[in-house]
């Protein structure tokens, strides 16, 4: 696949954060939670490279936790989503016509409910618990590889080229190989990158009302929520969880790319 | 005689390489014109380049003179649907697939002539009558069959009242009666103004008759009247193309059936159903081994879903369908297809799909080079994917890959529908003799009578 110039773009502002979150959580002489209450709110400095908040931790260490947070949520719901998706939106068409109906049912109660709903309802029931927010995410996103993939797997079926491979004997692996996967690659990454931004903004909602991951710990909708009362005092503190959610979204919405 | 469109000394280049030498033509009113050539000479460029719709990388030189005018691109474009009009190659491609065709032609009227509703309304009525779609304006364009489709498309393309008409392979992919059908209908369609035909059909140019322009690779090889240069061709190329008419070849195949050879697949009675409508009923028949056997019949009367059938792809509604051959491999019952492009995948070089095969069956890679050389395919087309290599080719190359299987039943549908004569005649030789060589039993559908008639031992007619 060859990568517009927006596609690299995008990657290397992927990148450039991943790096800061790794080097930020491995070389910060402060820990996460660790409270300095002579210097709060402090403006950038030599010390604190980014800062201080309300309790007088380090920014820069509780940012580069956060974003690693977010990028692990994300990669692992985009990873999740996108195979169980693939996999039943290809069985779907390839298992005939009870497993089609079946999947189809369950996809459109999924579809039925309001996607930030279902997983609120979720983080509700287990507030803080990183694994339900996975889960739940995932249940919602798959469904949208689902639907394309099998519009997309419908017609590749049917196609004489397809038959033809079944005919001379080749299995499903192999058709699966040589004509599904070229036919929905495209649309699979596209959708993949688009999940990541979404995967991203949700927990940041969810911590953003305080039901998502739970203090001491740091996450970006969560020091949003926490920085906001400061907003007038120090406006750069609550900038920062914003931009970096901003620049995560717009990185993965450049990646995604436009298609032709 | 009126000169309605006139070119001086026109020609097409991308970069510095001409696709298109320089050509001069007039045409006159009431006097058809006619370009006749293998696919890939260049043709449709002239008239995109007639009318401005090439695309942007690609230059025109010298002068297109439109009603005894020169005029520039954005002028010839203003002329667009009025005065001059070019007729789709395929109507799929250019009719509103969600709106009845009644409305389609109804919005000319209504737009471009400037009717209010009723009156368009009903003159788009009086047109599709005229041309026989009474009782089917409500139906949209995939109800309606591929001749239907052109009639509708060739209605909408000229409400407008356009006196000069371009159509560029009118009758590509339909059969020999809705052909002459829609050739009568430009006919009558351009009795006021004139038409200029793109075509590589040679009965097609005879029908129409009028000047005749023979291209091959982007340069005229022959200019005259259409008659005098059917009948009496100076070039070699103008023959080749007369010779691979399916009328005009010699017989490939023996005629009389072998009976002493064993049957491999016997039907009895069989009924075929498809979507409600019954598509034949009763039919009865067997093949034998090494036999080529020709499927004839219109468009839609079933013969596909009948080879499809025996390949047991659809399941039949009744009767009886005996494979006798036990010893075959299911892989051994194989299938061609009309469009060679969409037979393949395009994800990776033909190589690749070639060393799949090989792999999976265990095949001799050394049957690979001969067979190659036999069906005249360069070993560089390897290397490449199915989209970047030619109709032709791929057709051939389709053939390699199921000689290579052994098969014992071949079922070929339309396999040269979508290529030109000259490569349609090569195509068709290799594959009756080839697979009579392999002792392959061949099912060969087409809609042309005497295509099957020169090639195949036994004529099934649906």
């Amino acid at each position: 696949m060859k990568m517009t110039l927006s596609q690299w773009l995008g990657l290397s502002i992927l990148l450039a954060l991943l790096a800061f979150s790794l080097l930020g959580v491995s070389l910060s002489p402060y820990s996460l939670s660790e409270q300095n209450l002579d210097a709060i709110m402090n403006a950038p400095s030599m010390e604190h490279w980014l800062g201080t908040d309300h309790l007088g931790r380090s920014m820069l260490t509780r940012l580069s936790y956060a974003v690693g947070l977010s990028f692990v949520l994300s990669l692992l719901c985009m990873l999740t989503s996108s195979l169980v998706g693939t996999a039943f939106g290809v069985w779907a068409v390839w298992g005939g016509k009870k497993v089609d109906t079946i999947l189809g049912v369950v996809v459109n109660i999924l579809l039925a409910l309001p996607g930030l709903v279902v997983v609120l309802l979720f983080a509700a029931i287990a507030p803080g618990s990183f694994l339900v927010l996975y889960l739940a995410i995932s249940l919602v996103q798959w469904v949208e590889y689902f639907r394309v993939v099998r519009a997309i797997t419908q017609g590749v079926i049917q196609s004489p080229a397809r038959q033809s491979s079944q005919m001379m004997g080749f299995g499903r692996w192999y058709q699966f190989k040589r004509h599904i996967w070229p036919a929905i690659s495209p649309s699979v990454f596209t959708l993949a990158a688009f999940g990541g931004a979404n995967a991203i903004l949700t927990m940041a909602s969810l911590g953003f009302v305080y039901v998502g991951i739970q203090p001491p710990l740091a996450e970006l909708g969560l020091m949003t929520v926490e920085l906001f009362p400061y907003y007038s005092d120090a406006p750069w503190l609550l900038a920062q969880p914003l931009v970096v959610i901003a620049l995560m979204v717009f990185a993965f919405h450049l990646l995604a790319g436009k298609r032709a | 005689m009126n000169v309605l469109l006139k070119l001086t000394n026109v020609a097409v280049y991308v970069g510095d390489t001409c696709l298109l030498e320089p050509i001069s033509l007039s045409l006159n009113q009431g006097q058809p014109l006619t370009i006749l050539g293998q696919t890939g000479s260049g043709k449709s460029l002239l008239a995109q380049a007639i009318m401005g719709l090439l695309p942007a990388d690609l230059r025109v030189s010298g002068e297109i003179e439109v009603f005894g005018e020169v005029m520039a691109l954005e002028e010839r474009q203003a002329l667009w649907g009025r005065e001059m009009v070019m007729l789709p190659q395929e109507p799929w491609h250019s009719l509103d697939p969600l709106m009845k065709g009644v409305d389609q032609v109804k919005e000319v009227y209504q737009f471009v002539r400037e009717k209010d509703v009723q009156e368009a309304l009903a003159l788009a009525n009086d047109d599709l009558r005229y041309v026989g779609l009474e009782g089917n304006g409500h139906k949209r364009p995939d109800e309606l069959s591929g001749g239907m489709a052109q009639r509708l498309a060739i209605t909408a393309a000229t409400a407008g009242g356009a006196h000069v008409i371009l159509a560029d392979e009118p009758t590509k992919g339909l059969d020999v009666s809705r052909r002459d059908g829609i050739v009568q209908l430009l006919q009558a369609r351009s009795n006021l103004g004139s038409l200029l035909t793109i075509t590589h059909d040679v009965t097609v140019a005879r029908q129409l008759g009028g000047v005749l322009l023979v291209i091959k690779k982007g340069r005229l090889v022959e200019q005259g009247e259409a008659t005098q240069i059917l009948d009496f061709p100076q070039d070699n190329y103008t023959r080749e193309l007369i010779a691979a008419e399916p009328c005009a070849w010699s017989d490939m195949a023996p005629t009389i059936r072998n009976n002493s050879a064993e049957d491999i697949l016997t039907a009895d009675n069989l009924r075929l159903e498809r979507g409600g409508r019954t598509l034949f009923d009763g039919l009865s028949f067997s093949i034998k081994r090494g036999e080529v056997v020709g499927i004839v019949g219109d468009s839609g009367c079933g013969k596909s879903s009948l080879g499809d059938a025996l390949l047991d792809l659809l399941p039949i509604s009744a009767g009886k369908l005996t494979r006798i051959n036990k010893a075959a491999k299911p892989h051994q019952w194989l299938k061609l297809y009309q469009d060679p492009p969409s037979a393949f995948s395009a994800s990776v070089s033909l190589g690749q799909l070639l060393d799949d095969l090989v792999t999976l069956h265990g095949i001799d890679k050394a049957r690979i080079a001969p067979l190659m050389s036999r069906l005249s395919l360069p070993q560089g087309i390897l290397t490449r994917n199915c989209l970047a290599v030619s109709g032709g080719e791929l057709q051939r190359f389709a053939i390699l890959r199921a000689l290579l299987l052994d098969p014992v039943f071949l079922f070929a549908d339309e396999p040269t529908s979508r290529l030109d004569p000259i490569t349609a005649k090569e195509v068709t030789t290799l594959l009756v003799e080839l697979a009579s060589d392999a002792g392959c039993a061949v099912l060969l559908v087409s809609h042309d009578a005497a295509l099957l008639q020169k090639t195949c031992h036994q004529v099934i007619a649906i």
